[in-house]
């Protein structure tokens, strides 16, 4: 590859003349507008199908607005040779986004964050004493990048696992929400995280009501912490509704 | 014994007995190409894309422009790189970090086809001359691998240089290349566009394959993942609209290709290009309508 890129000259992604950068000062106030209509606390319509790709344990693709994501599930299957002898089962994660993600080409992180935080918010969903000795592969690529990847790739594995028929306590849904000067908004796009104050993301199992992962990062307050924190909840409830009624129409379907 | 189990332990036997009764595994006859679609614009953030499916080996291509100072020595003509990827996703068979092997070979089959094929004029993707040119940027990734990939990923490929659409720009004070936005067209804009005629690539002839495999006396057209792990003698013709031979692959195997099997794939493949063609043009006035 090294050789490669020193044989094509250098390339740009023509930019807008009138480019406007910085944060329009609207997003803090009461009366801002989000890029794409929603209401502050509306999530993005989301649409799910598991069984995207064929040759996979399980599957499934997620869409939530420009989010794009695909993930397969393969095994339960053996070990890499040079691992220890386990009598419980290992989860194998990776999180890649193809080169047009993202607006301009190339510029999309490589995936390794987000390949451990995958695979931290499954862990404690999974009943891995079900499968000792092996080892299950949850492959996560992102076709196109519009904000908020990390939650949507989660809830995205999660269905794809229960596609493959991995044993699991529960369903796991993720939201995660901006905080925008006075705002909250949740689910948020590429646009808003770009602005954020600060950012918080809940990974739970909504029907035993336990949390699996939760980050928070920048300028918080105690109240609006707790707010974000109920407005997930109940985002992620509502969610786990959603994937629970795509993974029951599957089954239902008539198999062609 | 049940017939999965046989199917597994006697693979080759399982396939050679459907054989004698002319039909595959999946109920198609030998030389019937899987079910085909494609559409048109499947990611909002590339220049062209399309999402192509062969029963279910699929491919997503997109095209992303960018600018470049053309080489000195083709001032007037653009660039093309072709990237074909096969991530984890879509086979058992990759592992991250351990990329496929076929992948680098069909990123230099598709390269090699598309800029020989006469299918894009180079020229076409010059901005200003010496100054700047278009650097296509098209990227292949295979969703899900079940057999014919590099025919999967042609496909793609030419649908989404089809699918192209190139942006208006501007040269500005400082050189370099500016977008002018959609709204403000005609005389709202403050710099003359330099390519205000040429929105869409020029297409002329566009290649399409068809993968058969060889066994025995039969020809399979189209096989899937399970058909080329069997039999391993397989053999690419490439033709374009014009049923001109662009490129014929037999890459060894065990199998040797009669001149008579080599004709009869030929013909098959010309038999696939119509319907390729047709499929395409659906796919095109499907979004036009839109």
């Amino acid at each position: 590859m090294a050789g490669k890129i020193s044989n094509t000259p250098a390339t740009y992604t023509p930019s807008p003349t009138s480019q406007n950068k910085k944060r329009p000062s609207t997003v803090t106030g009461s009366d801002w507008v989000r890029p794409d209509g929603r209401g502050l606390h509306q999530c993005r319509p989301a649409f799910l199908r598991t069984g995207a790709v064929n040759s996979a344990s399980g599957s499934a693709y997620a869409e939530f607005g420009n989010t794009k994501v695909i993930v397969s599930v393969f095994g339960p299957r053996e070990s890499k040779k040079a691992m220890m002898y386990s009598d419980i089962g290992r989860l194998n994660c990776n999180v890649s986004y193809t080169s047009f993600a993202t607006p301009i080409r190339g510029q999309a992180s490589e995936g390794k964050d987000l390949s451990s935080m995958l695979h931290k918010a499954l862990e404690g969903a999974i009943i891995l004493e079900s499968f000792p000795k092996t080892t299950v592969d949850v492959f996560a690529l992102v076709l196109e990048s519009g904000g908020s990847d990390l939650p949507v790739v989660i809830s995205c594995a999660s269905l794809a696992l229960s596609d493959a028929g991995i044993r699991l306590y529960d369903i796991v849904a993720s939201v995660s929400m901006s905080c925008l000067g006075k705002n909250l908004v949740i689910d948020p796009v590429s646009e808003e995280e770009s602005y954020q104050d600060g950012s918080l993301m809940i990974t739970c199992m909504p029907s035993r009501n336990e949390v699996t992962q939760m980050t928070v990062t920048g300028e918080w307050s105690t109240p609006k912490i707790h707010e974000a924190m109920q407005l997930c909840l109940d985002a992620c409830w509502k969610l786990g509704k959603i994937m629970r009624s795509c993974l029951k129409e599957a089954v239902s379907a008539p198999e062609e | 014994m049940e017939v999965d189990a046989f199917r597994r332990l006697f693979p080759l036997r399982f396939h050679e007995r459907h054989l004698l009764e002319s039909i595959r595994p999946d109920g198609r006859p030998l030389g019937r190409a899987r079910d085909t679609t494609i559409a048109l614009g499947a990611v909002a953030s590339a220049n062209g894309s399309a999402l192509a499916k062969i029963g279910c080996t699929t491919m997503l291509a997109a095209v992303k422009l960018e600018v470049m100072t053309p080489k000195a020595e083709s001032p007037d003509e653009g660039c093309i790189v072709i990237d074909f990827h096969m991530p984890p996703i879509c086979s058992p068979l990759v592992r991250p970090g351990r990329p496929a092997e076929a992948a680098p070979v069909i990123t230099k089959q598709l390269t090699d086809i598309i800029l020989s094929s006469g299918m894009i004029d180079l020229k076409e993707l010059s901005l200003v001359s010496g100054k700047a040119a278009w650097m296509a940027y098209l990227d292949i990734y295979c969703l899900d691998a079940d057999g014919a990939l590099f025919d999967a990923a042609l496909l793609s490929a030419v649908a989404a240089f089809s699918h192209l659409q190139i942006p208006v720009v501007s040269l500005n004070d400082n050189g370099r290349i500016v977008l002018l936005s959609e709204e403000n067209s005609g005389a709202m804009w403050e710099k003359e566009p330099v390519n205000k005629e040429k929105r869409k690539l020029k297409l002329d002839t566009l290649p399409f394959s068809l993968t058969c495999v060889l066994h025995k006396n039969y020809i399979l057209a189209d096989p899937s993942a399970e058909e080329e792990s069997i039999m391993e003698t397989y053999l690419t013709v490439v033709l374009d609209s014009s049923m001109q031979l662009v490129s014929l692959n037999k890459p060894g195997g065990p199998g040797l290709a009669q001149t008579s099997a080599i004709q009869d794939c030929v013909a098959l493949t010309i038999q696939r290009v119509k319907e390729l063609q047709k499929i395409l043009n659906e796919a095109i006035s499907d979004m036009e309508v839109d």
